[in-house]
């Protein structure tokens, strides 16, 4: 409906103008950083054929989905599911192009578990028989399935689930059993309302002999189940499944619960490419080596990286664009009454809280790529057997997947923030993206909890080069044998961090190993209890985690082979010293204890880091752009790559806002609601409750 | 819903039960939750939220279980359909403004009434004349007139000098032209403005003779009295979802050249003459900002109770929920540990419940000098402001007015503990694990709703800069000699230029009367720090914005530090019945704030030499430690003492009888509309869902 407001524009200058002048004053070259940001894959060609593709179909647009129930909410992602799935067939689509087509649609697709833990549990731990029979089917999506480990009363601890798989050997049949209510399956993606398969993780509990009433408990395994009808799609009987209700995020998705009674499953349920029971004897032999599994979960930690880059990226990009748009204030220092309001970027505690951030995307990316070749270079080796390299890597991926991801999550928030009021608005872009990757921190191991996996193994190895009995078994020892070497347990001159940046790379290894021999002495020496450490263990993980960040954002630096153009390695060097230098402020005092830099630098670090950020400052919106994020899906006002951003909030609320075609009745002398609605609606709305 | 299975009834949760965990927490602990709660709330107060609770439970329109799965338009109309029940409910029972306020605190929701009640009836009564009151006020008492307070626009937040709107005189009609001149000068934001008002308070630039002469209040109708349209040239309509505030129809506003009476420019303190077209200022230009101020104070209050709400969820689920068994535990104690026993779950919770004790008692303080600011204005309401409206009240006779020292206080302490809340809130939920992320865990909605007290009143960077600002006046005016007993700021100030020569030794570790002097220390350190940058080394003030940042940040903890130290030692809680053994325990949870807080900014007391290297690793490695360990066996008494009944939390997490698992099924299973439909998952059939019996259930109504 055309009215007064279609002529207005909005005070000057204007985003377009402002972006157009950022983008002129900048000599990064976009283009060159994008193919050095994503060389592989075809990312940035798929992500150019796909977006128009759902851009032209009216069922991605996202303007609206923000309204709906939750049972609306699914309902639609349902549909955008299906949709992509004969997309995938219709434009013969490789499983990288769905995948980059659901990054696009940024739903929680209710088909997700299936297309990952349940068809890659198959796959893996299917024995060649499980494989012909199930690959196909699931591949037809005839069997649609999920991934049910998860318990009411248990999470993180696998060894604590309560769901019982129990071999029957006179029916020849597995008997599962939900004993209590906190054994019921919770939290498990794409079982609510889609799947009608499930691998279930039970306690496998086998008779002592056939003949023998006495179980011995095997601890858990996967179990492949059908749990609803194929046709009508209702659960089986002495199943109950269903949704588990709304959430902070993950709306689309259909997160459930599922109780089994005495649900009778034949022997070839159970999963047995590692494990199996012998039907006649009862016999169970176990998993050759149980770290075959670690092996996927570190590729699965890598990629967690490659996406916590991806997460930042998208929300540094609305924040940067939108805060060189938004003016607010004028220079105290200036005495020109009539100076045109500041850039809010222009602000030292604007920047402080976003380029550190921008600086930080780059740091996930260069130890995310890093990981993942490590890992495709041992990939041989493990297929041999040889976990050996794995080990290290192993350990280190939990650290990184707990600082990487928290920091990912924090800085969507920071970034929300930094966008004063209109962050709180559905025209930020970065709600829904908040929303959604806020489980991040606590799925996949408690960020809290994990950490102890890797202090654990960095204090093993500290007490091994203490021992110096043998040979290093790996490179983490070897650097504590050489740290002790040093005498750097006893005392040592500080490094002269502003010198090089080698120097300050070596800073961060130091204060990782001093932090890492304390841990040792506490636990190993004085005999401290596990538990009142904890704190102290997420300290040295998060170190040596920060360690190898800023040791793989160095050395992609140096590597020749990347062939950059030497403008563009000198910002990237400057954003190197600035995540480097900004992590260092902020756990000062530890580096300080580890004699790896002067209480003089230190106190220069405030000025150095605020240099740092008045120079990156003018080519913020150049790097952002580079990591060229569609609109389609930034969905947002604020960060819209044309910089219309007052133009397009008026129009998702003037134009786009469903409440805006209602006429309320505000009057509470009346029950009527809706005006004309009549006083009954006031009963019609109580009945909903 | 009728189809749970028997054996899916008769499933109880794995022991021990939540519910035997929460009465041996209880049992262990000496705290007396009837003495601390009365001393938070008075019993008075108690008495009234139990009062007002029975009222609201017993209508059906109140009930909460539908809240975290219904759509916007949804929530909105539900909301509205509260808000009118809740002002019926009023009448009823002749509610009290404590009464009211207590709702609002239990339903809690953001209602379509909201800044009617608040901003729109304050401003009338504080901003008009009584003839205005007359005209206007009346009306909107009796809710005839429904208003919202228009000032934040599409392109200006918290600088309001900077909006657009225009009010011109027309000195020939004795009008007022309202108009909006571009896209950017639309009032955004605006609460209950989308749908629900009838009438607004517009802020806009008042032009007299082509002059300007800077934003003021207009009283405007917007929308037909009967019909509820909007009237001609006026443009309205709700800015659409947003992260929480759902039920809130905040609003969006155009006008094209509208003509209002001069009736309409609400001129207590300022006005144009009808008569001569001459514009009269504010008498003192102080007084519009006690509004602010007021508000600011209460959500430094607020704050408190606000954080307090996630701490009970996680503190009781946490004592609830067991996770692995302790890596040092002998072999014959088997069961899994309680999560709350591990010390990086109590390194998070445990300080955040001392914080809130620690901003519930310096929100009252803090309310306490408003009051006593109140009538310290009225009487020096005669004297005539400066030349120009450019200054706020922290640069008008800074280091003796009561107010200034007020407003400066309460813009840092409003950062702080709106920060404070809001990041404590989320620490929360991700101390509850996976479950915190389920809207079950009422943490996650709860945190969203209050988000914005983050940004608005002043966004929390923005706001420091006043702090500072009336900091470094103050530090010149002790440099210069002002009496040192003037106010607090210039006592902590004269004390450190006193002492800074002779160094600081302050006994943080053993004398709580030291850890105080310690923060003040900090503070005042930075303040001449700050001080030198701007006034010796010329620095520009935009390169200090970070150095006010903290400065503003050390000065309000030093604020919560002496605030909670003094409440505890006043005579209150002795005289309002506190017994010695829970008082032993509120002084713990003081040092725990303060040593934590000292702990978390080390650097900035090393660097002021407030404390040593050494002080400083000894409260983290021992002091801290072992504090936590005293204070956990009290955590769920001290929870209970912020006594909120479970309909208020609205959380399975949080339940006072500890029946998580049971609360998270019944509400997954029972409750949860998404389970009523049937759906078709096979992506080559065009049917969604199958059978909705949600749907059909809705349309049989």
């Amino acid at each position: 409906m055309p009215d007064f407001t279609d002529t207005l524009r909005p005070a000057g200058p204007g985003g377009p103008a402002i972006l157009a002048k950022e983008r002129d004053s900048s000599d990064v070259p976009v283009e060159q950083l994008a193919q050095h940001l994503f060389p592989s894959n075809d990312f940035l060609g798929r992500q150019e054929r796909i977006v128009p593709i759902l851009e032209n179909n009216k069922l991605f647009d996202k303007s609206k989905q923000q309204n709906l129930s939750r049972p609306e909410r699914y309902r639609l992602g349902l549909a955008r599911a299906k949709q992509l799935r004969r997309y995938a067939d219709q434009y013969n689509w490789e499983d990288e192009d769905l995948n980059v087509a659901q990054y696009l649609c940024d739903d929680v697709s209710p088909y997700m578990v299936h297309y990952s833990m349940f068809i890659t549990t198959v796959r893996e731990q299917g024995n060649e028989e499980q494989r012909s029979y199930w690959l196909p089917k699931i591949e037809a999506m005839e069997a649609i399935g999920c991934y049910a480990q998860t318990e009411l009363g248990h999470g993180s601890n696998v060894r604590g689930i309560e769901c019982q798989a129990r071999w029957d050997p006179a029916k020849g049949e597995f008997e599962l059993h939900s004993p209590t209510l906190t054994a019921s399956k919770w939290w498990n993606g794409t079982m609510g309302r889609t799947a009608n398969h499930a691998i279930v993780v039970a306690q496998l509990l086998v008779p002592k002999s056939a003949e023998s009433k006495d179980y011995v408990n095997h601890g858990p395994h996967p179990f492949i189940v059908q749990i609803r009808d194929t046709q009508t799609h209702k659960p089986l009987p002495r199943i109950a499944v269903g949704d588990i209700g709304p959430k902070y995020g993950y709306a689309p998705m259909d997160n459930g619960y599922m109780l089994f009674d005495h649900f009778r499953i034949p022997h070839s349920a159970m999963l047995s490419r590692y494990s199996w029971v012998d039907p006649n004897t009862c016999t169970y032999s176990k998993p050759a080596n149980p770290a075959v599994v670690y092996g996927s979960l570190t590729a699965v930690r890598a990629s967690i990286i490659m996406h916590a880059r991806l997460i930042m990226a998208r929300a540094v990009t609305v924040a940067v664009r939108y805060t060189c748009v938004r003016r607010q204030f004028q220079d105290r220092d200036s005495n020109d009454k009539r100076a045109p309001e500041m850039s809010v970027l222009d602000y030292p505690t604007v920047q402080i809280r976003i380029l550190p951030l921008l600086a930080t995307m780059f740091a996930l990316h260069y130890t995310g790529a890093a990981m993942q070749s490590l890992y495709e270079n041992t990939r041989a080796q493990i297929d041999q057997g040889d976990f050996s390299k794995l080990a290290v890597l192993h350990a280190q991926s939990s650290g990184l997947k707990s600082l990487c991801t928290e920091l990912a999550a924090n800085s969507v928030e920071t970034c929300r923030r930094a966008l004063g009021g209109h962050g709180f608005g559905g025209g930020s872009g970065l709600i829904q993206l908040n929303n959604d990757y806020l489980s991040k921190p606590t799925v996949e191991g408690d960020n809290w909890m994990i950490t102890q996996q890797t202090a654990s193994y960095l204090i093993k190895r500290m007490s091994a080069a203490v021992a110096a009995k043998t040979e290093p078994q790996d490179e983490v020892e070897a650097a504590c044998k050489e740290w002790l070497h040093q005498g750097h347990d006893k005392r040592s001159s500080p490094l002269q961090i502003f010198d090089s940046d080698e120097q300050l790379v070596e800073a961060f290894h130091r204060r990782s190993r001093y932090l890492t021999y304390q841990a040792y002495i506490e636990r190993e020496v004085k005999n401290r209890s596990w538990n009142s450490l904890l704190i102290q263990l997420r300290k040295v993980s998060h170190a040596e985690s920060q360690s190898i960040l800023v040791t793989n954002f160095h050395k992609a630096l140096q590597n020749p082979s990347s062939n950059l153009p030497p403008p563009l390695k000198a910002h990237l060097r400057k954003l190197f010293q600035l995540f480097t230098l900004y992590t260092l402020d902020s756990e000062a005092r530890d580096f300080l204890k580890a004699s790896a830099v002067s209480d003089e630098d230190l106190d220069r670090l405030p000025d150095r880091i605020q240099q740092l950020m008045a120079e990156i400052r003018p080519h913020a919106v150049n790097i952002v752009d580079a990591w060229k994020i569609p609109d389609f899906l930034l969905d947002s006002a604020l960060g819209r790559y044309d910089g219309r951003v007052y133009e397009d909030l008026f129009n998702r609320a003037h134009r786009l806002n469903p409440l805006n075609k209602v006429t309320f009745n505000p009057y509470y002398t009346s029950d009527e609601i809706e005006m004309g609605g009549g006083d009954g609606e006031l009963r019609r709305i109580v009945a909903k409750l | 819903m009728s189809t749970i299975p028997q054996w899916v009834k008769n499933l109880k949760p794995a022991g021990p039960q939540g519910t035997e965990l929460l009465q041996q927490e209880r049992n262990k602990s000496s705290v007396d939750v009837e003495q601390l709660s009365n001393f938070l709330f008075t019993k008075d107060g108690l008495a009234r939220k139990q009062r007002v609770l029975e009222i609201l439970q017993n209508d059906k329109v109140f009930d909460k279980s539908q809240n975290y799965f219904a759509g916007r338009v949804d929530r909105f109309e539900t909301a509205l359909a509260r808000a009118k029940k809740l002002r019926q409910l009023h009448i009823k029972h002749n509610f009290s403004q404590d009464d009211k306020m207590v709702a609002n605190e239990l339903i809690s929701e953001p209602g379509p009434y909201g800044l009617h009640e608040s901003m729109f009836l304050i401003t009338l009564r504080d901003q008009g004349t009584p003839e205005q009151h007359e005209v206007f006020l009346r009306k909107a008492e009796q809710y005839k007139f429904i208003g919202c307070y228009a000032q934040t626009e599409l392109g200006h937040g918290s600088n309001v000098r900077g909006l657009e709107t225009t009010a011109t005189w027309n000195s020939d009609d004795k009008t007022f032209t309202i108009h909006s001149p571009t896209l950017t000068s639309s009032k955004w934001w605006i609460g209950s403005l989308g749908r629900t008002a009838n009438h607004a308070v517009v802020m806009a630039q008042l032009i007299v003779d082509g002059k300007p002469m800077g934003p003021h209040p207009f009283v405007v109708q917007i929308r037909d009295m009967e019909s509820h349209q909007p009237l001609e040239n006026i443009h309205v309509g709700d800015i659409g979802p947003k992260f929480g505030y759902n039920t809130m129809d905040n609003g969006y506003l155009l006008f094209n050249k509208v003509k209002v009476p001069h009736i309409s420019m609400l001129a207590r303190f300022s006005s144009v003459d009808p008569k001569t077209g001459k514009y009269a200022r504010p008498a003192s230009p102080s007084l519009v900002y006690g509004t602010l101020t007021w508000v600011r104070s209460t959500i430094v209050m607020q704050a408190g109770g606000v954080l307090a709400r996630g701490v009970t969820i996680a503190t009781r689920y946490c004592a609830v929920r067991r996770q692995f068994q302790d890596r040092d535990a002998p072999e014959w104690q088997k069961g899994e540990n309680q999560v709350m026993n591990y010390t990086t779950v109590q390194v998070r919770l445990l300080p955040l419940l001392a914080t809130t004790f620690a901003l519930h008692f310096t929100g009252k303080a803090m309310m306490a000098l408003y009051a006593a600011s109140q009538s310290k204005m009225s009487q020096d309401a005669g004297k005539a402001g400066g030349p120009q409206r450019g200054a706020g009240p922290e640069e008008t006779n800074a280091g003796s007015d009561l107010l200034a020292d007020l407003h400066a206080t309460s813009c840092g302490l409003k950062s702080l503990a709106s920060y404070t809340a809001v990041e404590g809130l989320e620490i929360c939920r991700r101390a509850c694990g996976g479950h915190g992320y389920s809207s079950f865990s009422g943490i996650g909605p709860w945190y969203a709703d209050y988000l914005p007290t983050a940004t608005w009143e002043g966004d929390n960077y923005m706001l420091t800069q006043q702090v500072a600002r009336y900091l470094l006046k103050t530090a010149r005016s002790v440099l210069k000699g002002v009496d040192p007993n003037t106010n607090d700021t210039t006592l902590i100030l004269s004390t450190f230029l006193a002492r800074q020569d002779t160094g600081a030794a302050f006994d943080v570790l053993g004398n709580d009367s030291d850890i105080v002097a310690a923060f003040a220390w900090r503070a005042s350190f930075l303040t001449f720090e700050a001080l030198k940058h701007r006034d010796e080394q010329k620095k520009p003030w935009n390169s200090l914005l970070v150095d006010f940042y903290r400065l503003s940040r050390a000065h309000s903890q030093y604020m919560i530090v002496k605030n909670f130290y003094e409440t505890l030692q006043s005579s209150s809680p002795a005289q309002e019945g506190m017994g010695t053994e829970t008082l032993d325990i509120m002084h713990k949870l003081f040092r725990l704030y303060a040593l934590h807080t000292l702990e978390q900014e080390a650097s900035e007391f090393y660097t002021s030499s407030a404390v040593t290297v050494r002080q400083i690793q000894l409260a983290r490695a021992n002091a801290v430690m072992k504090l936590l360990e005293e204070i956990r066996p009290h955590a769920v008494r001290l929870a209970d003492a912020w006594a909120f009944p479970d309909w208020q939390l609205d959380s399975s997490l949080g339940r006072y009888d500890g029946k998580v698992y049971e609360d998270m099924f019944y509400r997954a299973s029972e409750q949860n509309p998404l389970n009523r439909v049937t759906i078709d998952p096979y992506p080559d059939s065009p049917t969604l869902f199958k059978a909705n019996e949600a749907a059909a259930l809705k349309s049989r109504l």
